[in-house]
């Protein structure tokens, strides 16, 4: 029994990239640019020719790192968190594990419901437990090195600062690796001891499909919003032409085909309450004209309806009463055309064809809710332990960033600052990013920072207009620059929600490679080198004689 | 620059905790468990206000761990906790919202309106999300044994009880499923959980909703003695039990329209045997129905009649019963008279919360439908049985049936003035002349000019159009 359903994200890896060279290069050459300009007034005229030196030093010195260098640094960071006690979490961790029982009650109506909450606990324990270590630690070891001037022993040396901050980077990941490694393993053997007997584990493999709505007179439209405070679905009326289109990209050829559908039901009125409301699934070829009733069946709410559909299908002639038999790949299913705008926004492998189903609900005056994630083909299933693995590999790349960050803190700023900073940018990330954004995007009403105290003071809801008066126009304008620089910092705090892999786990899915795990890869490399860079240049300036 | 060196300060530092630890143990002092009165300042004020956990209902080590590793960031963590409930339930979590909500009510076991905010949004709230009536059903069921347990951790709390009453008797007979939640009630339709249909947490005996809501107004009821509840007026509070016990016998009337014939074709040999014995439980239905409007009556007004109130928010603080005749107004005035009450207070004060708790209505309800020389159960009966007669293409034994229903229904308007303008004996009679009237056109004949119920029929010609409207539908 699963809720709402997970809807499928598409990553482009090239337009991640370029996004990404023209947020770096942007941010670098603005840089560069405040370095040589404030370097005249300092050094004069040969002011701007140091500093590109200086620049194109640090930058060799980033790619001419010696991997032996950066092993023993690396290594004396682990030891270092070894001998800091880091690896008494597991005490923590163990009596979490030993008393979560009790507030974990098996529900022994809904066991299904229960081993969602059994994998978003030990998720969650191990990414609560996992991450302020690790940040703790990344954000003390340089400062306290500084502070004991243990690092002049290191700097003396034939070192360089950017093996240090890498080398340091690889330390505290390692640690976090060993830690991640031993919980989930612990974690797996604690839920395969908690599921309850009758569930059984194991992943889908979904594909899903490009989502079209046709509205009630069966023109190209859009689906009816009955209310619902979440907008994840849409609506079509029953007994109309209101129907849901997908378009699913076939990779091979079966002898069957399983589509999984979880819909969601809506009365207008009563009807009949002995049965749920009633979906009819059709595959469509209109290139010839071929519409074939594929499934009818009753919406198993907040749960999913699993249609088998066999390779050839019986069809009765409506006019004629003659039966023929269809074949779902080579008379439903229409060639991939790479010229068709429809086909190209398909995600996935469409070598055997396209499928076209339609969706509608049989119930007159009622509704059926759906959206693009509902409805997908599924394939063989994959082993829980292999999505257990992925969304452990998800808790990992999201560590190895928060150490990234911490490290490239703690290389400009004292210990408190570096925690605070990485805390920060760590929570909005994981917690309000999405809201940094509708702040952003203006979707977010109720002004800046300085109009949201001002309302709350005075009592006005956020959909009240603000008077037209000095003081309030000063308020905007004090809050304009603020949300400016929400805008650019944006581009700076990761989005932490694409390593939430443990979501699809939970749900019973396997976790995507396009939509998952490579955009969790991405940002956790897209992240290092800038952070590498930074950490560099920030340590070669850093006074280390300072306390 | 300190003058003392490390020993001084250290010795110091110890003095000043033991200093300091002398009232801290004066002040916590566990009491000795013998006497409740022994222990520290603070043992003895919680034993004065019963805010002990043991005082307060029955102890949960979890939660009392969890508000000691919180310290002081309960508050704050019980919040977040509301957030997050709020948002799966917007976005139809229904899993993560129910663990949610146990972790809330962990640390918030005495929190009296998260109780009770947190089961309606279970009972009422999440099942009418979901389409399937089981489905439905397994919710209210999950609000209901959410309040329950409420009322173990909670063993003083009046409030509790009855909304756990309010869960297994309003909720289960009154929404638009109550014909299926009744029945699910007693035989639970998740037949893998409970594969023998008792779900032993709620109805182990397996008895009417009505029945076992009425046993939880009645532990309100006897909280409510010792402890005030803070919900509605002392009298509509007080009311609910002996108002289960009428909505049961009201509901016994209701369910004879679902004993049909199809309920017993497993169990017979023919069609004729199924209907013999449908049309035998649907008279058992009818006896049963008079008993319990019989026990209603007596509980209404000997036992929720006879019980003493207060009238509240007025400077006089007058006495009364709601059921009260002459007598008992002048006993009740010279009981008080040393405070300055008057009989026509009193009168005044009994006329107002009768009407609050519709007192008067369920009394003449009650004892009209147990009234055997009456006949009630009996007209109910007739107009029914005729009806299926009627339906059934027997138009003279549904005449004949019919109009002994009618007598009877002119008679019940005779011996009980009170219900001749009530809505629901009005519905009836007319929905029983209406009957009648097509039995008639079936027949070829015509309405005479003089009939039982023809006052009623000429007042209450407005509910024809639709009474007609259910006959078409067949309802």
């Amino acid at each position: 029994m699963l809720a709402m359903t997970l809807q499928p994200v598409s990553f482009d890896l090239l337009e991640g990239a370029i996004q990404w060279l023209v947020v770096f290069g942007g941010f670098a050459a603005t840089f560069l640019a405040v370095a040589v300009a404030t370097s005249i007034p300092i050094h004069g005229k040969s002011g701007p020719g140091r500093v590109l030196r200086g620049a194109l030093r640090g930058v060799i010195d980033v790619f001419t790192v010696s991997p032996r260098r950066v092993y023993a640094i690396a290594m004396l960071a682990f030891k270092e968190s070894v001998r800091r006690k880091a690896l008494l979490v597991f005490v923590v961790f163990a009596a979490l594990f030993m008393f979560a029982g009790w507030f974990m009650e098996a529900d022994e109506a809904r066991p299904d419901l229960h081993l969602m909450n059994l994998v978003a606990f030990v998720f969650r324990a191990m990414a609560w437990l996992v991450l302020p270590v690790v940040v703790l630690m990344s954000c003390w070891g340089l400062p306290e090195d500084i502070r004991l001037r243990s690092l002049h022993t290191v700097v003396t040396k034939p070192v360089r600062r950017s093996e240090v901050v890498l080398g340091r980077m690889l330390g505290f990941s390692a640690i976090g690796t060993v830690i991640i490694a031993l919980m989930a393993a612990v974690g797996y053997g604690w839920i395969l001891r908690h599921v309850p007997d009758d569930v059984s584990l194991f992943c889908r493999v979904p594909v899903y499909g490009n989502m079209s709505f046709l509205d009630r007179q069966g023109n190209p439209g859009k689906g009816v919003n009955v209310g619902d405070l979440d907008t994840t679905r849409s609506f079509i009326e029953g007994g109309t032409k209101a129907t849901a289109v997908w378009q699913f990209p076939l990779n091979q050829e079966s002898d069957e085909l399983t589509i999984e559908s979880r819909f969601e039901a809506f009365r207008t009125w009563k009807g009949d309450m002995e049965r749920s409301l009633r979906v009819r699934l059709t595959a469509v070829n209109e290139q010839a004209s071929l519409q074939v009733p594929v499934a009818t069946y009753e919406v198993n709410e907040f749960s999913y309806n699993e249609i088998a559909i066999s390779r050839s299908v019986k069809v009765t002639d409506e006019q004629t009463l003659e039966e023929s038999t269809v074949d779902v790949f080579k008379d439903l299913a229409v060639p991939f055309d790479p010229n068709n705008e429809t086909h190209q926004q398909l995600d996935g492998n469409a070598s055997a064809g396209v499928l076209t189903i339609h969706a509608q609900c049989i119930d007159r005056g009622q509704y059926i809710g759906l959206s693009s994630g509902d409805c997908f083909l599924r394939l063989a299933d994959r082993s829980f332990a292999v999505g257990y693995f992925k969304a452990t590999v998800g808790l990992w790349l999201e560590c190895v960033l928060m150490v990234v960050i911490a490290v490239t803190a703690s290389c400009f700023v004292k210990f408190p600052v570096a925690f605070m900073l990485t805390s920060a940018v760590g929570l909005v990330g994981s917690m309000a990013y999405s809201f940094l954004l509708e702040i952003v995007t203006g979707q977010q009403r109720g002004g800046g920072a300085l109009e949201s105290v001002y309302r709350i003071l005075l009592h006005m809801n956020e959909s009240m207009a603000l008077p037209q008066n000095a003081f309030t126009k000063a308020i905007v304008a004090f809050d304009k620059p603020l949300v400016e620089g929400l805008g650019i910092m944006r581009h700076v705090i990761p989005d932490l929600s694409v390593y939430s892999m443990s979501d699809w786990l939970a749900k019973g899915f396997d976790v995507p490679w396009n939509g998952m795990l490579l955009p969790g890869i991405a940002m956790t490399f897209a992240y290092l080198l800038p952070c590498v860079l930074l950490g560099n240049f920030s340590l070669r300036l850093r006074e280390l004689e300072a306390k | 620059m300190s003058t003392f060196n490390s020993r001084q300060r250290k010795t110091a530092s110890v003095v000043g905790i033991l200093v300091l630890l002398i009232p801290i143990v004066l002040l916590g002092m566990p009491a000795s468990g013998r006497d409740s009165g022994g222990g520290g300042m603070l043992a003895q004020l919680r034993s004065e206000h019963d805010l002990g956990e043991s005082d307060l209902g029955q102890i949960d080590p979890t939660s009392s761990t969890m508000s000691f590793v919180l310290l002081g960031m309960r508050g704050i963590a019980v919040n977040m906790l509301h957030l997050q409930i709020d948002d799966y339930k917007t976005r139809k979590e229904w899993a993560l919202m129910r663990s949610t909500t146990e972790a809330a009510i962990t640390l918030q076991p005495h929190y009296i309106a998260v109780w009770r905010y947190l089961g309606w949004n279970l009972s009422w709230n999440v099942s009418a999300e979901w389409d399937a009536v089981p489905d439905r059903y397994f919710w209210v069921k999950e609000g209901g044994k959410f309040y329950q347990r409420g009322t173990r951790r909670n063993d003083t709390v009046p409030e509790l009880t009855y909304e756990t009453g309010r869960v297994w008797g309003q909720k289960i007979g009154m929404s638009d499923e109550w014909r299926y939640f009744r029945e699910y009630f007693k035989t639970d339709p998740d037949s893998r959980t409970f594969p023998n249909g008792v779900d032993a947490d709620i109805n182990p005996n397996q008895l009417d909703n009505y029945l076992v809501a009425k046993e939880w107004f009645e532990e309100s009821n006897t909280r409510e003695e010792n402890r005030t509840q803070h919900i509605m007026a002392r009298t509509l509070f007080r009311s609910q039990a002996a108002r289960s016990q009428l909505s049961y016998a009201d509901a016994l009337q209701r369910d004879v329209r679902f004993i049909t014939a199809s309920r017993f074709r497993d169990d017979a040999a023919s069609d004729e045997e199924a209907e013999e014995k449908a049309y035998a439980a649907r008279q058992g239905n009818f006896a049963l129905a008079r008993q319990e409007w019989g026990e209603g009556f007596r509980e209404w007004t000997e036992r929720f009649g006879q019980e003493e109130f207060q009238v509240v928010g007025l400077a006089k603080q007058v006495l009364f019963r709601l059921e009260a005749d002459e007598d008992d107004v002048r006993e009740l005035a010279e009981r008080q008279k040393d405070l300055g009450i008057t009989e026509r207070e009193i009168r005044t004060a009994i006329d107002s919360y009768q009407k609050m708790v519709n007192y008067n209505y369920w009394r003449t309800r009650s004892q009209a439908e147990a009234d055997e020389s009456t006949g009630t159960s009996e007209a109910h009966r007739l107009v029914y049985e005729g009806e299926l007669k009627l339906r059934s293409g027997n138009p003279e034994e549904a005449r004949d049936m019919l109009v002994r229903g009618m007598a009877r229904f002119a008679q019940l308007i005779e011996d009980y003035p009170d219900l001749r303008d009530e809505d629901l004996t009005v519905e009836e009679a007319v929905w029983c002349v209406l009957l009648w009237t097509k039995t008639l056109e079936l027949l070829g004949e015509q309405v005479p000019a003089t009939f039982p119920l023809k006052s009623t029929w000429d007042k209450y010609q407005g509910l024809l159009p639709e009474l007609q409207l259910r006959y078409s539908r067949g309802d």
